[in-house]
């Protein structure tokens, strides 16, 4: 009888957790429906296009291309940036800009997607970012399950131009994306032109303050600073290099540069640790010189030309006489697309 | 003081009328360790010889690092001699494979410690492992033979309690009953009296002494302890620094000098009245026997 | 005196996998996309039929080609976790063995890890490279865990813990200086994740394998209740114990390099369901083993199940359920033990 006792009580025990996993699955705030049931046998309405995407994988893109969803937040900008939004039925927890955004049905982080939340929003094409917040695996987890992805990858400023048109192409907003890469390029090659003889301000570009760590030569952030006038002064080929202090005195950067969404809490939280042993060795924290940009540089997508141009003014305002932001040049673009990267209305 | 004349054979044995057959032979048999191939040996055991025959107790008696641990393993088969026989009614123990060895032999150990709880009767019923086959589930048969084992040694009443809530006695005889269970003809015990008060020991050995009436065992001992072996043993193999100086019954044996010789403490030898010796320790306060 | 029969084996199996059971519907059911029974059920039936065209596609993806395999994968990972867990716990001599205690995970990385640094474009390259590193582990934990030509238990554990101790310290390198963007996965791997889903060629060679181990370890499944009361005493018994030793060693390895192939280190499963089986069912190993399997794979299945929906859409690694869960009930073992 005690061993029946105990199976009952084990079943008990297992039933009772398979409900609170079932309320707690139905007590969630956004619950994607699926959309009326179409079966397997609506075939597609035209033959799909092959493309190559930009890490080099053949994709079959569904045409006409209907709904996709975005899994990093520099996909999402870039698509609002295209006008292409209307495609757009679903991004992640992280995609905050435009703040649009924020309203569609979200598939979970970009790190951590939930596979099927992405198959119930019934998505023709799902857009990636290599290496800016996804992981290979969730693309070839999406690759056995037959649903279309692309990956976008960029390395450099130069990349994420070539990737916006691209991507664009892709989406079928190919000349909202030619005429976006153009107005980016004339306003980094006006800001070329205004720095060039400007000595780059050596600057040490700070992702975390305790443990210190910095960025290496070849990341995407300090090809950024570069274009800024900046030059990042930890030379490593290490994406993250942890620094210790004695490092980063021997550097003495002139200035630090700090990225964030919120510029007062770094603020804040600098001067707590301005008296601490190491920081109020730094000079370029006895001097104040301190730049917080916007945390768009992090994101390989259109706002970087902004976040190159505040850098480039915090740093070198003697080379921007009008007070107007740059925007010399560059014929104004057909269709939807703007100048600045504000999304479309 | 070399060993008195055990060189006659087997054969030799069996005509002697009226004796039953000899059971264990330990013909010559020595051993050595080696701690690698061309080190000297770390212990020797000097050829030794014995027999024992069915419902004998023999005692393999001797201080410590004498050689009768590893005497006792030639005979359980852990160890091939070096030299020499050591035979099971004629097989050559160490020759045996293991599962036939153990439907042969049983070894009584020391309690150890055990890894998870288990019940007396489990741990008794693991006795009857060297008969199962792969895949073996305890037959009825099984558990009435382990049931015996349990009833022989007065431990029937242990049988559904936990082997660490028991005492240092009742795990001895739950031991000895798995012992049983194996339906063994040769039992060995090594050192079964060390954890046990006086009244235990006595038990134990009178126990034994019934078991190998009962049964037909042959019962070999190891022990140090001298007067136990002088009141239960039928034959002593007498052990000093791996040499077997003495065989014999415990009057042949206990003789005051090849004691004192052994045991290195002043002792005292008198006869019994029913013929065995009794051994008392000679007053030692002028402190002349502290070892330096 | 009631020892174990087969009957008895059968029937505790039964009602195990009918717990089991249970577990796997409910698991198919939840999730971040809520699905009714009558659905799920109308669309098992279509699939049993062979009507599976006629099901919406999207449920038929997220049940049978996410969830299902999933659950699958599940299932095997906990069984063979938890039966290398009791084969470790009883060749070790400590009951507090886990399937890592030697090693094998740590290898595992450590493979998983070079590969991903080498080979990141070759699919399947993680799973391989994690199996190659914990057959390394197991091989040279082998060789430093023998005494006089025969696995002993203390010197096994010694060399286990120094090679796990050392492969972490290598991942910690590995980690820290490379620091690849390609290496943030591996994060996932170390804490456990079953969200990677994997072709269904190798689904059926995990069963085989599982079944294989966990199938050989079962033949010693007697020797080992014997080995549990004391060594010695199981040589004198009639147990081969050097061979039955390598059988378990080789086989509770196997097991345990590749569950953590597939599915990276998921902690706890392999020290609790042992332990948990032998309360509800005895220490007798020809029970314990098959009970800790299906155990094993209801505990997994059970967590990985919580990890996918209590913070939906954002899923836990199922390696974090397992250690929040598994702690508090340790801790309740280790009292009763005391008590």
């Amino acid at each position: 009888m005690r061993f029946v006792e105990r199976t009952i009580w084990t079943a008990l025990l297992a039933m009772v957790l398979s409900l609170c996993a079932g309320s707690s699955a139905r007590a969630q705030t956004n619950p994607p429906t699926p959309p009326p049931g179409n079966t397997d046998r609506d075939a597609a309405k035209a033959e799909p296009r092959i493309v190559t995407d930009q890490v080099g994988r053949r994709v079959e893109v569904p045409q006409p291309l209907r709904r996709v969803v975005s899994l990093a937040p520099s996909v999402t900008e870039t698509i609002y940036a295209l006008g292409a939004q209307d495609l757009l039925v679903g991004d992640t927890d992280a995609c905050n800009y435009p703040p649009a955004a924020q309203k569609l049905p979200k598939i979970g982080g970009p790190f951590t997607p939930n596979l099927e939340v992405i198959v119930s929003l019934k998505p023709d094409l799902v857009v990636a970012a290599a290496n800016s917040g996804n992981r290979k695996e969730t693309v070839d987890a999406l690759d056995l399950l037959h649903v279309p992805t692309y990956s976008t990858n960029a390395k450099t400023v130069e990349d994420v131009l070539t990737s916006i048109i691209e991507l664009a192409d892709v989406l079928g907003v190919g000349d909202n994306g030619r005429a976006l890469a153009d107005s980016m390029r004339t306003r980094l090659a006006d800001l070329h032109n205004k720095l060039e003889n400007v000595t780059p301000t050596r600057a040490m570009f700070v992702v975390w303050q305790e443990p210190l760590i910095s960025i290496g030569q070849d990341t995407y952030i300090a090809d950024a600073m570069r274009r800024a006038g900046a030059e990042s002064v930890v030379m490593t080929k290490q994406d993250w290099p942890r620094l210790s202090w004695e490092e980063a005195l021997r550097l003495q950067p002139e200035y630090l540069v700090f990225a964030s969404a919120h510029p007062d809490e770094v603020t804040a939280t600098l001067n707590g640790m301005r008296n601490l042993p190491g920081w109020r060795d730094l000079k370029a924290v006895t001097e104040n010189k301190i730049v917080i940009i916007s945390d768009a540089v992090n994101l390989p997508a259109p706002r970087i030309v902004d976040a190159i141009e505040e850098l480039a003014k915090r740093l070198h305002p003697e080379v921007f006489t009008d007070a107007t932001h740059g925007a010399s040049g560059g014929a104004p673009a057909a269709g939807a697309a703007k100048q600045s990267t504000e999304p479309a209305q | 003081m070399s060993t008195a004349g055990n060189t006659s054979s087997a054969a030799d044995a069996v005509t002697r009328g009226g004796e039953a057959p000899v059971r264990l032979n330990v013909e010559q048999a020595s051993y050595a360790y080696h701690t690698s191939g061309n080190s000297a040996p770390l212990f020797t055991l000097a050829a030794t010889s014995f027999r024992a025959r069915q419902r004998e107790i023999v005692t393999i008696l001797g201080p410590n690092a004498s050689g009768k641990s590893t005497l006792l393993k030639l005979i359980a088969g852990s160890l091939e001699p070096l030299s020499g026989r050591v035979e099971l009614e004629g097989f050559e123990i160490s020759r045996l494979d293991a599962r036939t060895r153990a439907q042969r032999i049983a070894m009584v150990h020391q309690e150890s410690a055990l890894l998870f709880p288990t019940r007396a009767g489990e741990y008794a019923l693991q006795g009857r492992h060297p008969y199962g086959r792969l895949m073996r589930f305890e037959t009825p048969e099984d558990i009435q033979i382990t049931e015996n084992a349990l009833a022989q040694v007065g431990a029937t009443h242990l049988r559904d309690r936990w082997m660490h809530e028991i005492s240092g006695g009742e795990k001895q005889r739950v031991i000895l009953a798995r012992a049983l269970a194996q339906q063994p003809i040769l039992l060995l015990l090594d050192e079964p009296t060390l954890h046990l008060d006086i009244g235990a020991q006595v038990e134990l050995l009178e126990r034994l002494r019934q078991l190998a009436s009962e049964n037909r065992y042959t019962v070999v001992v190891v022990t140090h302890e001298l007067s136990l072996a002088a009141e239960f043993a039928d034959q002593v193999v007498l052990m000093h620094n791996g040499r077997c100086l003495r065989v014999g019954t415990p009057a042949e044996v206990y003789r005051q000098d090849l004691l004192e010789q052994v045991f290195d403490a002043p002792l005292d030898v008198e006869i019994g009245p029913e013929g065995r010796p009794r051994v008392h320790i000679r007053g030692a306060r002028s402190g002349q026997y502290l070892r330096r | 005196m009631k020892p174990l029969t087969f009957t008895r084996v059968i029937s505790i199996c039964a009602a195990l996998l009918a717990v089991l059971f249970v577990v796997v519907v409910a698991a198919l059911k939840v999730g971040a996309v809520p699905i009714s029974i009558s659905d799920l059920a109308l669309n098992l039936a279509r699939t049993i039929f062979g009507r599976r065209i006629e099901m919406p596609s999207e449920y038929r993806m997220i049940v049978f080609d996410i969830r299902f395999p999933r659950i699958v994968l599940g299932m095997l990972v906990g069984g063979a976790l938890s039966v290398a867990g009791t084969s470790f716990q009883a060749l070790l001599r400590n009951p507090l063995a886990d399937p890592y205690v030697l090693g094998v995970s740590s290898g595992g990385a450590v493979g998983a890890i070079l590969s991903l640094i080498f080979l990141p474009r070759i699919p399947l390259v993680t799973p391989l490279g994690a199996f190659l590193g914990a057959i390394a582990t197991i091989s040279a934990v082998y060789f430093l865990g023998r005494r006089h030509g025969q696995l002993d238990s203390t010197t096994l554990l010694l060399a286990g813990i120094i090679s796990a101790s050392f492969l972490s310290a290598l991942i910690s390198f590995l980690v820290t200086t490379l620091a690849t963007r390609d290496l943030r996965g591996i994060v996932f791997w170390l804490m456990g994740d079953l969200s990677t889903p994997v072709p269904d060629s190798l689904h059926w060679a995990l069963l085989a394998a599982l079944l294989l181990g966990i199938g050989s370890i079962y033949t010693t499944a007697a020797d080992l209740n014997v080995i549990t009361a004391g060594e010695r005493e199981a040589t004198h018994l009639g147990v081969d114990v050097t061979r039955v030793k390598l059988v378990v060693y080789v086989s509770a390895s196997l097991l345990t390099g590749i569950a953590v192939s597939v599915s990276g280190a998921i902690g706890y499963v392999g020290l609790l369901v042992p332990h948990a089986m032998r309360m509800l069912f005895g220490s007798d190993y020809r029970i314990l083993i098959p009970a800790s399997a299906i155990g094993g794979a209801i505990a997994v299945v059970a967590a990985d199940t919580l990890a996918r929906t209590v913070m939906a859409p954002t899923e836990l690694p199922v390696g974090a359920v397992t250690a929040m869960l598994g702690a508090p009930f340790f801790i309740y073992l280790l009292r009763r033990r005391l008590s």
